[in-house]
């Protein structure tokens, strides 16, 4: 029987590169709010100087990562997805974004990454509250390799970085040619005519797998993995989209200031007040959205931002444009 | 300075403010008022390593007035050591000055932004770490409000800092006993503070916050902290140095009139001002 070879966690590969970096260099700082992972363990024993538990404090973890970010220091903050964003807003508020302090937050499992813990561990509204942020950065990898070379990023040129990492394995996307995706800001992972499907993390697998059945059905479907949802850069997208019919979005997120809204904002303010090229679509959480027992998929469906939803939402708006 | 020369340089810095404040009648009279003589004691009685005219001399201990809205204590001490020219005290909260209502971290001198408050003992403790971590022998010292420990994460950073051992760190607790509505003890008791941060792990002391010997004698404990930070809980009376201001919460953040105004000038040995301004 074959080995089936779990994918790597993102938080795992990101934290191998942070720590191999620590290694070498004494002044990159990793905070955690309790929160663990299997790539930590051998850098908490054998760097205690480095590693800092905050306590489940993530008030404490942020104002002290300004004065050490302020004494020179390279720092990471590192917390489960709802605490590491709402629940310490305010601080990263007053003393990370309005100092521009090189500080880097990481967060594990956005979106309904925590799908059974519910809602106080849903973050339906990262993005929005993150991206508002003055100066912040907003990456989101979507597999662990891209995960890797982020965190790269954040060693070689540290600044206020915000990075959403998804708390499940997923099937590796990239091997190489990440950097060009750094660059533009989104991965354009399948080319199609018809419909761009614009997705980040988790669910960009589902964008593909609902690309491939939309090509199966005659429509050509592209897909982008949109890796910074902050900045944006609305000329790079408006070219990209003028190579389709129109674009649908699709996230884990309240559709009020989610990676839609971003991907619309940039659209419409690269138009500078003429129309926007291209039709789009968000598919999302919405407002009032019912809180149940599930897993993953089961939300996914719930919510209509599964596959089958994607395929729906991208047919209707092949047929809207026919060829 | 001896404690007659402190008491002194205390007053000048009540002067400064006051017309520091009365020029755009902006800014917070009271609570700089109340931590006055502590900051005076600070800067001038011997406790703070610093160079005059080097803002940035890296073995300079470290000064976070963590009650943002009493910043502006700062501003007359860092002009004086040389850190910026003393006409920015004319511009205060002025279009194109350098000095703002609440400390921003771009004025020389001033070590981190604050406003907001619960902040500041958290970033003085990433200050202390970092000065334990690269070998400086530098101390941090955190002026923080008594209504600001109020805010949980106080705590979070005060607990943090014991386990850490951080005795490089110093929070002075302003003990003014007043919010803006009213007394801490009649809105939500803050209780004994001095118990509450020695069962944080911290060595805790309290004296008189306007006494120059008893400032001197807490300060003297930095020589012997054992391991543990130390905090030491002021009692201050909010807006010391103008009666009609003294203990009265409805002067946080309210301007004198032009009779008021030439008052408090004579409380404060200054002359009168005809028309009230300066």
């Amino acid at each position: 029987m074959d080995m089936v070879v779990k994918p790597k966690l993102q938080r795992d590969a990101v934290i191998e590169t942070i720590v191999a970096a620590a290694r070498k260099d004494k002044d990159i700082l990793f905070i955690s709010a309790d929160l663990g992972a299997a790539a930590l363990d051998s850098f908490r024993e054998d760097f205690p100087d480095q590693f800092i538990h905050a306590g489940i404090a993530e008030q404490n973890m942020v104002d002290l990562a300004s004065g050490l970010a302020l004494s020179g220091k390279k720092v990471f903050l590192y917390a489960m997805a709802p605490f590491i964003t709402a629940r310490c807003y305010e601080q990263v508020k007053c003393v990370i974004a309005s100092m521009n302090l090189p500080v880097t937050l990481i967060a594990v499992g956005v979106g309904l990454g925590y799908d059974h813990a519910t809602l106080t561990h849903f973050t339906p509204e990262d993005i929005a509250c993150m991206r508002a942020l003055n100066g912040i950065e907003v990456l989101t990898p979507s597999d662990a390799n891209s995960a890797a070379a982020i965190a790269q990023i954040c060693i070689d040129d540290p600044k206020f970085r915000y990075i959403r990492l998804e708390r499940q394995p997923l099937a590796a996307l990239y091997h190489g040619g990440f950097d060009a995706a750094l660059n533009d800001g989104f991965g354009h992972l399948c080319a199609g005519s018809r419909v761009a499907i614009v997705a980040c993390g988790y669910l960009t697998h589902n964008a593909l797998a609902a690309a491939d059945a939309l090509r199966d059905a005659g429509i050509e479907a592209g897909v982008i993995d949109l890796v910074r949802v902050k900045p944006l850069d609305g000329a790079k997208l408006t070219e990209l989209f003028a190579g389709y019919d129109a674009v649908l979005t699709v996230e884990e997120q309240l559709l009020e200031g989610g990676m839609g809204s971003a991907v619309a904002e940039a659209l419409i303010d690269a138009a500078d007040g003429r129309r926007a090229v291209v039709p789009i679509k968000r598919l999302g959480l919405r407002d009032g959205f019912e809180v149940v027992n599930g897993d993953r998929g089961e939300l996914h469906r719930l919510y209509g931002i599964d596959t089958n939803h994607i395929i729906a939402a991208a047919g209707h708006l092949a047929e809207a444009r026919p060829e | 300075m001896n404690i007659n020369d402190l008491e002194d340089k205390a007053l000048w810095l009540r002067q400064e403010l006051f017309e520091m404040a009365m020029r755009q009648k902006k800014g917070h009279i009271p609570s700089s008022f109340s931590c006055a003589d502590i900051v005076t004691a600070l800067y001038y009685g011997g406790v703070l390593n610093y160079q005059e005219g080097e803002p940035d001399f890296p073995g300079r201990d470290r000064v976070i007035v963590s009650k943002g809205h009493a910043a502006m204590v700062l501003y007359p001490v860092l002009a004086d050591l040389g850190y910026f020219p003393a006409e920015e005290l004319k511009r205060f909260t002025e279009p194109g000055g350098l000095l703002g209502m609440y400390a921003d971290f771009r004025i020389p001198g001033i070590e981190g932004i604050s406003g907001s408050l619960g902040h500041g003992l958290g970033m003085g403790a990433g200050f202390a770490l970092a000065a334990r971590q690269d070998g400086h022998d530098y101390r941090t010292f955190v002026i923080l409000g008594d209504g600001e420990c109020y805010e949980g994460s106080i705590w979070e950073s005060a607990m943090f800092a014991a386990h850490h051992k951080l005795d490089n760190l110093v929070a002075i607790v302003d003990r003014n006993a007043l919010c803006i509505l009213g007394r801490t003890e009649d809105l939500v008791a803050l209780g004994d503070l001095e118990d509450k941060w020695r069962s944080f792990g911290w060595n805790a002391v309290s004296i008189d916050g306007h006494d120059f010997a008893e400032i001197g004698d807490a300060f003297a404990k930095l020589d012997n902290l054992d391991g543990r930070p130390l905090a030491i809980i002021a009692n201050t009376v909010k807006g010391k140095g103008i009666s009609f201001m003294e203990g009265r919460p409805e002067w946080h953040n309210r301007m004198p009139d032009d009779a008021q105004m030439n008052a408090a000038r004579g409380e404060l040995g200054l002359a009168a001002v005809q028309g009230g301004e300066a």
